[in-house]
């Protein structure tokens, strides 16, 4: 005899009402042999299990649980209606409990939409899980580092793309993507600098931006097409459609670009961005390239077929590099005398979606995973905190409650009712909060926005997200926090309560922990957003070892030509007579424009040194020191190979009288290399998470490149005049260029806005840790007053002067800041050396008085938080809290 | 009395006890609809809007006895109460005094 499947039916007889059940139960059984002749054992099982299944609804369950009596919602809408009044007789209270659950959620929802934001990036693709980025790992030969032995790179070989594509089955798609160089781009009398994507027509089978116009299987088909965003259509065109008009872009000389089509701008979630996308063919040597295994220059992305074997095709990559560098790779191998057992060079990949939280790699926009952590446990923090404070303020309040239970429990109020009661008004409370809590968070989010650097928008989709996620920890904060003081209050006996008054000590026993607890927390943030502040401060305003103010970066424009040089000269001869300026150097590239680092031999030894080629004026224009020797000199030839070196090079070659000497800084040449002719003081030419590494500078511009860059000195407090004449003097010296300029200083600055931000969003945190523990010191303040009502009103009786009973209300809240700044400092100080100080070459010392104002400002919040308490207890009328004895 | 509103569905299965009369459980039901309307109805549906009528007072139900076809499980029967048949007869001459307003039916080809 077939049975009907057992274990739904078990489940089913667990949730379904027990008076009901013989009967369903029954009828199910029924059809189950019904449908066993007529459709056999196996629908019939099928059948069972789902018409079981649907029993699971809420007018079964309902019907079992909690069986609603009208009775029930009279009692639920009183409760409703005594919470509303019990929060408007006491207005401080509410307002502070409500106010510090709304600034914890506010936060908690604020980073949540920051990690969703940062866990949304590439999604959008439809194709994103089959899409991967290729990566090279190659063994670094020149400079072994036994910790790092590879250097990894998302920069790939030209024909590595059409290759794959061609050779390796699992490959659909490939498309390289080359993007961000910057090139002059005209149409008209609109004339810019835009940086120019290189690409394949795959791209657009790939990826999921949205066009919006154009045909996308044309994409790039020609060689002469362009396909622009929203943004530089509106730019270029306004609100022409710009379909078959015309770009002159300057790449390698002007050329015409017919405008094919139009996307929509990457979304500010997307890694891959660009403006104006033309073919691969058009970089600079592409056929040259085309036939180049040696040299890496531009990222590649590829698409793997559905139901592709990820395993084979990574074997498959490595097939390529056996097919195609062995020659070379043997080459180095023997060269460099690479042990046999190391791999040289080996393609790896990161999918699309994961390329955003990489941060191995150099991206746009990569970030560090561990941001996110880091700020969810800043929020899970401060919503724990501002649930503590609702623990402790509602046990502060419940004596004052202690009539109101004794008589609800005299006239026959249940325990359960009491607490059902209770829970109803933590909830309002929560849901109250809820509402200003998103109010907060939808106010704070541009600053938030500022703070991260992010532009996180709140849309249908992410706000539903957001309800939900606000909705659930607002009743886990409601439940949770309200269920202790819900079983303290309900477990008032009646008869002491409405014999003696109230006398019910309030149990402060996990209120002073967590307050504590909260206190270490907020006196950390405040150590650790102090030393960001200082570190920030220190590299923003070191002796860089060169001047950085009043300098005006203006990028020439005209690519890597001796043409460059010659505008350099123009446009120093047009400014010559100019009082406001100081004076015009030119040179390869600013200082947090890139650089270019040359590896040389000496002695069988590897050395390395930054280079950059200068022409004389630029040791003035910056105010960089000369130790030694002299400057350039335009009057005496030989200085075109003349080196000016600084002191970490003249240290690093162990030379005694540099100037005698020779850097043969061309490992091919036979000579003795270039002269030495001056030695500068060490400055600091990268950011100051490096060291100063040996450098020289040089003039002989064929070897190390051409300018692209000038440099102008202006005279301190003559801005906007000198800026025109500037202007005026580029326009006319190098025309058809467009006029772009930064100051050097912001551009200085401008590398470390990631700490910035960081320091930003510590400086936030640290603000609402502090507002809530302030809020959860009041609170242990109030139970403290209100437990020692008795004693101070006796003290009082006998004579004891306001200030002793203030003092001795607050006496342990200073001991409490003490310890709390106690468990603080040390471990602020290792979290601060071994995280963020540790990025740092150059770096504050943590000196004491960081610790010093870190102190002093907990221990005024906890003054300021407890003086309303001290104030009222020290007050306090002895006849008030003495009258029952 | 006069207030009391039916889906379509409660209707229906109002209906049905009527017809079964003191064959009306659960699984019957089911079978009938299908019988007659050949429309296929979920048990559990069924058996949620018959405890509604009951709520609502227009069924009473009471346990049949013991069978031996149901794992020896006894049939939940369900019956109109006085007040469901009075229901059932107002909506009967609701439907019929609405019909007969209805002017484009009566049969002018």
């Amino acid at each position: 005899m077939h049975q009907p499947p057992k274990f739904i039916q078990s489940l089913l007889a667990k949730i379904c009402p027990e008076y009901l059940w013989e009967g369903i139960a029954g009828d199910l059984e029924e059809q189950f042999y019904y449908d066993i002749e007529e459709l056999g054992y196996k629908r019939a099982k099928q059948n069972y299990f789902w018409n079981a299944v649907k029993f699971i609804r809420p007018e079964i369950l309902l019907r079992n649980k909690f069986k609603l009596k009208i009775n029930n919602t009279i009692m639920i809408t009183n409760y409703i209606k005594i919470a509303g009044r019990h929060m408007a007789r006491r207005k401080l209270f509410t307002f502070i409990n409500a106010f510090g659950l709304s600034i914890g959620l506010a936060f908690a929802l604020l980073i949540y939409l920051y990690i969703q934001d940062e866990h949304s990036f590439d999604k959008f693709h439809a194709n994103a899980e089959r899409i991967y980025r290729v990566e090279e790992y190659a063994y670094r030969a020149w400079d072994p580092d036994p910790e790092n032995p590879y250097i990894q790179s998302p920069w790939l070989q030209t024909p590595f793309a059409p290759t794959v594509k061609e050779e390796l089955a699992e490959v659909e798609f490939a498309a390289r993507f080359d993007t961000g160089e910057e090139y002059v781009v005209k149409s008209g009398k609109k004339i810019f600098t835009e940086p120019i994507t290189f690409t394949d027509p795959d791209f657009f089978k790939m990826f999921s931006f949205p066009i919006v116009s154009g045909n996308q299987n044309e994409f790039l088909k020609e060689k002469h097409h362009a396909i622009i965003t929203e943004a530089m259509a509106k730019k270029y065109f306004n609100d022409v459609d710009p379909l078959g008009a015309t770009l002159l872009i300057d790449i390698d000389g002007e050329k015409e670009f017919e405008v094919v089509g139009v996307m929509q701008n990457p979304p500010a979630n997307s890694s891959l961005y660009f403006d104006i996308l033309v073919n691969q063919t058009h970089r600079f040597n592409y056929e040259r390239s085309l036939a180049n295994w040696s040299s890496f220059n531009t990222p590649t992305f590829v698409q793997l077929r559905k139901g592709a074997d990820y395993a084979q095709f990574f074997d498959n990559l490595q097939g390529i590099r056996d097919k195609y560098m062995s020659e070379r790779l043997a080459r180095s191998k023997e060269r460099y005398s690479i042990p046999d057992d190391v791999t040289q060079f080996e393609y790896h990949t990161t999918r699309l979606d994961n390329i955003h939280l990489n941060n191995n790699m150099y991206w746009h926009k990569v970030s560090d995973p561990q941001y996110s952590y880091i700020l969810g446990a800043l929020a899970l923090l401060i919503t724990i905190i501002a649930a503590i404070n609702y623990i402790s303020l509602a046990l502060t309040t419940s004596t004052l409650r202690s009539t109101e239970v004794g008589v609800r429990k005299s006239i026959g109020a249940s325990k359960n009712q009491l607490i059902s009661q209770f829970a109803v008004e933590s909830v309002v409370l929560v849901f109250v909060s809820l509402i200003l809590g998103v109010l907060l968070m939808y106010l704070f989010l541009p600053t938030f926005n500022d703070f991260t650097g992010k532009a996180i928008e709140l849309n249908f989709l992410n706000l539903l997200e957001i309800a939900g996620f606000a909705v659930l920890i607002s009743l886990a904060i409601g439940l949770l926090a309200g269920a202790y003081p819900a079983f303290f209050l309900s477990s008032f006996s009646p008869t002491r309560v409405l014999k003696g008054g109230a006398s019910t000590k309030v149990r402060a026993g996990i209120a002073r922990p967590l307050v504590l607890l909260q206190f270490t927390l907020s006196t950390t943030l405040i150590i650790s957003a102090f030393v960001m502040y200082q570190q920030m401060k220190y590299i923003t305003t070191k002796d860089l070892g060169f001047k950085k103010d009043q300098v005006l970066v203006v990028p020439i424009q005209l690519g890597w030509t001796e043409e460059a040089n010659l505008a350099v000269e123009r446009v120093r001869n047009n400014l010559q007579n100019e009082p406001d300026i100081v004076s015009v150097a030119g040179t390869t590239s600013s200082f947090n424009r890139g650089w270019s680092r040359y590896g040389y031999e000496i002695n069988g030894e590897n050395k390395k040194a930054y280079v950059w080629a200068v022409d004389p004026s630029y040791i003035n224009a910056m105010g960089i020191e000369l130790l030694e020797g002299r400057n350039f000199s335009a009057s005496i030839p030989s200085d075109t190979t003349a080196l000016i070196v600084n002191e970490a090079l003249v240290k690093d070659m162990g030379w005694d009288t540099p100037l005698d000497e020779y850097l043969n800084w061309r490992e091919d040449t036979a000579s003795l290399g270039y002269k030495v002719i001056g030695v500068v003081k060490d400055y600091h030419f990268r950011s100051l998470e490096s060291e100063i590494e040996p450098m020289f500078l040089s003039m002989d511009k064929y070897e190390i490149g051409y300018y692209t860059t000038l440099l102008i000195k202006l005279k301190a407090g003559s801005l906007p005049g000198a800026l025109d004449k500037v202007e005026e003097a580029f326009n006319e010296s190098i025309p058809d260029k467009p006029f772009e300029y930064t100051f050097l200083d912001e551009d200085i600055q401008s590398q470390y806005a990631s700490f910035e931000r960081w320091m930003n969003i510590m400086g936030l945190a640290t603000i609402f840790a502090l507002l809530i523990s302030g809020l959860g010191l009041f609170g242990l303040a109030g139970i403290n007053v209100v437990n020692r009502m008795k004693e101070i009103g006796i003290r009082k009786v006998f004579g004891a002067p306001v200030s002793s009973i203030f003092i001795l209300v607050n006496k342990q809240f200073v001991l409490m800041a003490l310890i709390a700044f106690i468990i603080a400092a040390p471990l602020a100080s290792y979290l601060m050396n071994n995280w963020w100080l540790g990025d740092f070459q150059f770096k504050i010392e943590m000196g004491w008085p960081i610790y010093v104002v870190s102190f002093l400002i907990g221990l005024t919040v906890a003054l300021l938080t407890v003086t309303y308490h001290g104030i009222r207890a020290a007050r306090l009328n002895p006849t008030s809290t003495l009258r029952y004895e | 009395m006069s207030t009391i509103y039916l889906g379509e569905f409660e209707e229906l299965m109002l209906t049905m006890v009527g017809i079964l009369k003191e064959e009306a459980y659960g699984n019957a039901i089911v079978e009938e609809v299908k019988a007659q309307l050949e429309r296929k109805v979920n048990l559990s549906a069924v058996h949620v809007t018959l405890y509604r009528l009951e709520d609502k007072g227009l069924l009473k139900s009471f346990m049949g006895g013991a069978t031996n076809e149901r794992g020896g499980r006894r049939k939940r029967y369900f019956e109109l109460t006085s007040a469901g048949v009075k229901v059932l007869q107002s909506l009967q001459e609701q439907r019929m005094k609405l019909w007969k307003l209805v002017p484009e039916l009566k049969f002018s080809i």
